[in-house]
């Protein structure tokens, strides 16, 4: 009991959001339910990010009925690879990616050859709402195949890492390299076994990572230190986080993005309730961060100013940036 | 707490309050008991009355019955008698039974049967009584005894009520010649009652003879003498031995007056015997009995009104709450990951039904046949619906075939479960399929672990006896349940299991140091 109390003074002094303290401070307080299907849907978060001319996978079409899955053909086009996404889909399942094509046939990324039928089955399960949340019907998005950029074939495994910055009313506080190993099948989900691998908001560089709750510095399949790692276009990451506070309304978000070979960074989706385990990634508790963003809003709002994203994302950068590693 | 808002505090307050002033209401003013196990005397008075009558004459016999104007409230009054003629009517602040007969042969016996309580409410009934009157004639030798013995009494005394204790010690007091004279050499009891009445009727202090029964268990009883006067609002009744002031508890008052307990007319050789004998009765059973016997209704407004069918339904109903209360703890205080938050309360209720050792194991058995089935149907590509019909179906054939197999088998136990669990079960088997899908084995089994001990935990309270009576008795602390729920909605600390999760934060800080 007592070690318990100690355990609970020390995770407090250092700042630890609990999920009670999350749902109750920021969940509830800045996320507004109304906006929720904006990042509920993958078609409408990606339909604004377009508008606000922030860079996401390009979208080839979008199937909402049985009868449209004929125009498969059509959406596609003559590209070889492709990904088939359910719009509400929750914990990457549902996902198809095609990586190519072999003869009449498709090529998954992992080398599964699928025929076109089963693919025709895959969006019928999609519509029916076999992955959505809750079972609704949905929608089917077929968009850009992500090719991760080359700097991560070493800390990787299959699949692609994908950024998560957690963004409190346009403020970054806290980022994330998540890294898929084959425990989580290539998926960058960290409840899978996806690695988290903190990472430092002035400069970019990874700090060290976390697997399952428990501190790691290695990656389990390459064997390769995760610690370290310059991430490219990093400003760029940041003023994108910052940016999709505009987008979505919402005070209180995670946001995905990925890097690109050839694109740079992209928006992937964006997240009302983003876990806490990049606490861990990060060795550090969100609470002080978010605190001194609402200190500095709350300033701000007094002098009636408030900051471009850039500004906001130079204001996180110079104030929670340049960690000991 | 910086979050805790004046709103909702304020809302919080006047919740415990509300909460707390109707439920200590109904414990302390209208004395509902707070345990079912709290019982209450229940006594039980037979009067048995027997003579021998007059050949060829007609019977009357007359007896006083008790009043139960005081603290005492009956349940049950039977007379038993054949060949009898009952009429019960009140004289003054008497009542009287009378049994007639045209003719009776034989030993004649008759009785009265009482069963009665203590009075449940704390209203006392309005008391009358005459305050003043006049002297008794006495003359000669008496008077001067008399007038001998009052001196002192008068100048012993400062009230009404020091002088009947003054005066009923002093004639007690055997040795005194004046004493000695009035008593005349018969030193009994009714006696000694009238001498004490002739002196306060020379002080104009009224006097009434109250034959009182006392309430103890298989003794035989015979009614005991009271002196009682009004002293403006209440009666105070004096032992006629001692001259001590105040009733004990355990008297019953019978009767008032000189008048003998029984007249007999047309018979002979009247006697009657009392005999005694108390139950432990149930208290809100009692309450409810005494609530239909009187006008008392302090349990008009309760659960306890509605029909007795409603009722059990109710005291199941009343419980949910302290089943969600038990996940809410467990799931925002303690960090127990179940499935959905409110199927281990639906699941706690089934067991009900099932038992709680046989619920887990039949939950166990069938949703893990259950899951196989789903992970089976998985390969076939079912939309939704379609696959959700087959698992229920599965589940009804599931149970029946349980049922079946444990009837055969002799254990009549497969028989208990009933409609309600079957579709809890299709939904549990659903849920903890898909989150097999989406976050693996481990953490299905974990979940599945989970709301089976959360479930458990919620039965166990919910069919605490105890707790269900004092909910269903006093359903105002649903109220301070409520108000629990609305400051948990605020709570922000830590889980527990969080303090787990993050001691990978607390071990580096040891290490660094």
């Amino acid at each position: 009991m007592l070690g318990l109390i100690k355990t609970w003074k020390a995770l407090r002094a250092r700042g630890i959001m609990g999920i009670n303290r999350r749902n109750a401070d920021y969940v509830l307080k800045y996320n507004d339910r109304r906006l929720y299907p904006i990042v509920d849907d993958k078609i409408i978060t990606k339909e604004r990010a377009i508008a606000a001319g922030i860079q996401v996978p390009e979208l080839y079409g979008i199937i909402s009925t049985e009868k449209e899955i004929e125009r498969l053909d059509q959406i596609v086009g003559d590209r070889p690879d492709f990904v088939i996404k359910p719009a509400q889909g929750a914990g990457g399942d549902g996902i198809l990616v095609i990586g190519d094509r072999f003869e009449d046939r498709f090529r998954t990324v992992s080398g599964k050859i699928i025929s076109r039928s089963e693919i025709e089955y895959q969006i019928s399960s999609i519509l029916t709402g076999l992955y959505s949340l809750g079972g609704h019907r949905d929608r089917a998005l077929i968009e850009y195949r992500v090719v991760p950029d080359p700097i991560f074939k070493s800390i990787s495994y299959e699949g692609v890492p994908d950024i998560r910055i957690i963004v409190l009313m346009g403020y970054p506080v806290m980022a994330m390299v998540r890294l898929p190993t084959r425990q989580s099948n290539g998926k960058a989900n960290l409840h899978q076994g996806a690695i988290g691998v903190g990472v430092d908001l002035a400069t970019g560089v990874t700090l060290r990572g976390t697997w399952l709750n428990s501190i790691i510095h290695k990656h389990p399949d390459t064997t390769n230190d995760v610690q370290g790692v310059q991430l490219p276009y990093w400003d760029g990451f940041m003023e994108l986080a910052a940016g999709c506070h505009e987008l979505c309304g919402l005070g209180y978000i995670g946001v995905d993005m990925v890097l690109d070979q050839n694109q740079g960074p992209l928006i992937l989706e964006l997240n009302a309730r983003p876990g806490l385990n990049i606490q861990i990634a990060n060795d550090c508790g969100l609470a002080h961060r978010t605190e001194a963003v609402e200190a500095h809003v709350q300033a701000l709002k007094a002098d009636g100013r408030s900051e471009t994203p850039a500004e906001r994302a130079r204001f996180a950068q110079a104030t929670f940036g340049h960690v000991r590693p | 707490m910086r979050s805790l808002t004046l709103h909702l505090k304020l809302l919080i307050m006047i919740l415990v309050l509300l909460g707390a002033g109707i439920t200590g209401y109904q414990i302390f003013v209208l004395g509902i008991p707070v345990s079912e196990d709290e019982t209450d005397d229940l006594w039980n008075i037979d009067a048995k009355v027997e003579f021998v009558p007059t050949p060829k004459t007609p019977v009357k016999v007359q007896m006083y019955v008790p009043p139960l104007t005081s603290d005492y409230v009956s349940l049950n009054e039977s007379f038993i008698s054949n060949n009898y003629g009952v009429s019960v009517n009140r004289i003054d602040s008497n009542r009287k039974v009378t049994w007639s007969s045209r003719r009776a042969s034989g030993n004649q016996t008759l009785y009265y049967r009482l069963v009665l309580t203590k009075r449940y409410s704390n209203e006392k009934p309005k008391y009358k009584g005459a305050m003043f009157r006049d002297s008794l004639v006495l003359e000669g030798p008496e008077k001067i005894a008399a007038e001998a013995l009052l001196a002192p009494i008068r100048q012993h005394s400062a009230d009404v009520e020091t002088f009947i204790s003054e005066t009923i010690r002093r004639v007690n007091n055997l040795n005194d010649d004046n004493v000695k004279l009035l008593l005349a050499g018969d030193p009994s009891p009714q006696h000694k009652a009238s001498v004490v009445d002739l002196l306060l009727s020379i002080a104009h202090v009224p006097m009434e003879r109250a034959h009182t029964l006392r309430l103890v268990a298989d003794q035989p009883q015979s009614p005991e003498l009271w002196l009682r006067s009004f002293n403006g609002n209440k009666w105070l009744y004096f032992n006629p031995d001692t001259g001590e002031q105040g009733l004990p508890s355990d008297r019953l008052l019978w009767w008032t007056g000189d008048d003998p307990l029984v007249t007999l007319e047309g018979g002979k050789k009247v006697t009657v015997t009392f005999s005694l004998n108390n139950s432990e009765m149930n208290a809100i059973r009692l309450a409810k009995l005494t609530d239909e016997s009187t006008d008392a209704d302090f349990l008009e407004y309760s659960l306890y009104s509605l029909p007795l069918q409603t009722q059990q339904t109710f005291m199941v109903m009343v419980m949910i709450p302290i089943g969600v209360l038990v996940i809410l703890i467990l799931r925002n205080l303690i960090g127990l990951q179940t499935l959905g938050t409110f199927t281990p309360v639906l699941i706690a209720l089934a067991f009900r039904e099932t038992q709680l050792g046989y619920g887990i194991v039949l939950f166990t058995l069938i949703t893990a046949l259950g899951l196989s089935l789903r992970s089976y149907l998985e390969h076939l590509k079912l939309q939704m619906l379609p696959r959700l019909s087959v698992v229920l179906t599965f589940v009804v054939v599931l149970i029946a075939a349980i049922s079946l197999l444990s009837h055969k088998l002799g254990l009549e136990r497969g028989l208990s479960v009933a409609l309600f669990p079957m579709v809890i079960l299709t939904m549990t088997i659903e849920r903890l399929s898909i989150s097999w899908e989406e976050r693996g084995g481990a953490h299905a089994m974990k979940v599945a672990a989970g709301t089976l001990l959360a479930a458990s935990l919620a039965h166990l309270l919910m069919t605490v006896p105890q707790l269900v009576y004092f909910v269903f008795t006093f359903p105002a602390v649903l109220f301070i349940l409520v108000a629990f729920m609305l400051a948990m909605g605020r709570y922000r600390g830590y889980r527990l299991t969080e303090l787990v999760r993050f001691k990978a934060f607390v071990k580096d800080r040891e290490a660094d140091a």
